[in-house]
C-alpha cells in the first residue's frame, strides 16, 4: 500500500495499491501546487463545462465552470480520496450551479405541467443540425424540468438524490422528468 | 395524452413499477399503438441523453481560474497558502527548476557539450547551459538546507509534541525518503526520463511540505 502523507492528510488506496494520478494531484493541490490543480482542471473541465451549460443558460456557463473550479480549489482539504476525484468534483460542481440557481433568480417556468409540455417547444427542424437541436430543445426547458432530465438521464443520478439536491419530493422528479422526455422526444431524429 | 398509461411509460422503462402494473402495461402495449410509439420514442431520448458530447469552453477559462485562486502564472510555482516560511518556498520553486536543469545537463550530456563526470568549470563569461548547471546545483544546496534546517527545528522541539504525532510524522518522512531513494536509484539507470525527474522533484517537495507542516506544530520558546 502506497501512503503520501501530508500531516493529517493520509490517502489510502487499496484498490490498487497506488492512487490514480488525479488523486495525487489533488493531494499536491491542497498543499497550494498549483500546477498540479491546473492539471486537474485541464483533465475535468469539458465535462464539467458541460454539465454547467446543460443545467444553466449559456451566457453564464464559462463564469460559473470557473467558480466551480475555484470552489473546488478552496474545499479541496475536504478531500480524503474516498471516491474519485472526478465524481467529488462532479458533485460540488451540482452544488455551486444549484446555489448559482438562486442568485440568478426564477427568469423562468420551473417545472412542466399538464398538456403544456406540448406546446413548449416548438418543433423540431430537419437537416444536419438535428444534434444541437435536441440540445438546444433541451436549453427551452423550464428550468427545474432541465435540471432533473440533466441530472437524471445525462449525469445519471437518482431520483433520491435529485429530490435531495432540489429539495422536490421524489414524485415530482419522476413526473418532471417525464414530461421532459414527452417534450423531447419531439426533437429526435426521426 | 387521455390514455391513463401515458403518465407510467417512463416509470416502466426505468423498471420502477411492481411486477403486476408491468404485466398490465405491456399487454396494453401490444393493443395500443399510440403508447408503444410513445415507449419507443422516450427509449430513443434516454439513449440520446446518455450519448452528449462533452464540449471544451470558447475559451481557456484557466487564467480566469489561476487569478481567482491567487496564482501568478499558469504552472508556476506552488501557492503556499497556509505557511510563510521563506526558505522552503525558495527550496520548493528550486526544486522544479532542478527538474528543468537536470533534463538540460542530460541534453547537454547527449549532445557532447559536457563530460559526463567531474567538475565543471564556470569561468567568466558563463555560458547559458553552464549557468543552467550553476542553477541545479545552487537548487539542490538550497533544497539540503531547507531541509536540514526544519530537521533542526524538528529535533529540537521534538519532546514538546505529542508522541503520537511524532510517530506519525516519522512514519511519513520514512515514506517519503523511501520514495525519493526509490526514484534516484531510477534515475541513475534513465536520467532523462521525464516521469522520473517529475517524481522526483514532486517528491522532494513534499518531503519540504511535511517537514514545514511539522514544523509549525513546535511552539515557539
Amino acid at each position: 500500500m502506497t501512503q503520501f502523507g501530508f500531516g493529517a492528510v493520509t490517502l489510502e488506496h487499496e484498490n490498487t495499491g497506488r492512487p490514480d494520478s488525479d488523486t495525487v494531484d489533488a493531494t499536491l493541490a491542497a498543499s497550494g501546487d498549483a500546477s498540479a490543480f491546473e492539471r486537474l482542471y485541464r483533465h475535468h473541465v469539458p465535462r464539467i463545462y458541460s454539465l454547467v451549460r446543460r443545467m444553466v443558460n449559456d451566457d453564464d456557463a464559462e463564469e460559473i465552470t470557473q467558480d466551480v473550479f475555484v470552489r473546488a480549489w478552496q474545499k479541496l482539504g475536504t478531500f480524503r480520496g474516498e471516491a474519485a476525484f472526478g465524481t467529488w468534483l462532479h458533485r460540488l460542481a451540482v452544488n455551486v450551479i444549484l446555489a448559482r440557481r438562486e442568485t440568478l433568480g426564477t427568469r423562468r417556468k420551473r417545472f412542466l405541467e399538464g398538456d403544456a409540455v406540448l406546446e413548449f417547444l416548438p418543433a423540431r427542424k430537419a437537416g444536419p443540425e438535428l444534434a444541437m437541436d435536441f440540445e438546444s430543445a433541451m436549453e427551452r426547458l423550464p428550468d427545474g424540468a432541465r435540471e432533473i432530465f440533466v441530472l437524471h438521464d445525462v449525469e445519471g443520478y437518482r431520483h433520491e438524490e435529485i429530490a435531495e439536491m432540489l429539495g422536490l419530493a421524489t414524485g415530482t422528479s419522476k413526473s418532471q422528468l417525464h414530461r421532459a422526455r414527452l417534450a423531447l422526444r419531439r426533437h429526435l431524429e426521426r | 395524452m387521455s390514455d391513463p398509461w401515458m403518465e407510467r411509460l417512463s416509470d416502466y422503462l426505468e423498471d420502477d413499477m411492481p411486477a403486476a402494473e408491468r404485466l398490465a402495461l405491456e399487454a396494453h402495449l401490444e393493443t395500443c399503438r399510440d403508447c408503444s410509439v410513445v415507449v419507443s420514442d422516450l427509449r430513443r431520448v434516454m439513449n440520446r441523453a446518455r450519448q452528449m458530447d462533452e464540449r471544451q469552453p470558447h475559451r481557456d477559462l484557466w487564467p480566469g481560474i489561476a487569478k481567482r485562486i491567487g496564482a501568478t502564472s499558469a504552472g508556476a510555482q506552488p501557492i503556499r497558502r497556509r505557511w510563510s516560511f521563506s526558505s522552503p518556498q525558495l527550496a520548493a520553486a528550486a526544486v522544479l527548476l532542478m527538474t528543468f536543469s537536470g533534463s538540460t545537463v542530460w541534453l547537454m550530456r547527449s549532445a557532447g557539450s559536457l563530460p559526463a563526470d567531474g567538475p565543471i568549470a564556470a569561468t567568466a563569461p558563463p555560458p547559458a547551459t553552464v549557468t543552467a548547471v550553476n542553477v541545479r546545483r545552487n537548487a539542490a544546496e538550497n533544497y539540503a538546507a531547507a531541509v536540514e534546517d526544519l530537521e533542526r527545528v524538528l529535533s529540537a522541539g521534538r519532546g514538546q509534541l505529542d508522541t503520537t504525532t511524532v510517530r506519525v510524522i516519522e512514519q511519513n518522512l520514512a515514506v517519503i525518503d523511501q520514495a525519493i531513494a526509490q526514484a534516484q536509484r531510477a534515475l541513475l539507470a534513465d536520467p532523462a526520463n521525464l516521469y522520473l525527474n517529475t517524481h522526483l522533484a514532486e517528491t522532494m517537495r513534499r518531503k519540504l511540505d511535511l517537514l514545514r507542516q511539522a514544523a509549525t506544530l513546535v511552539p515557539v520558546s
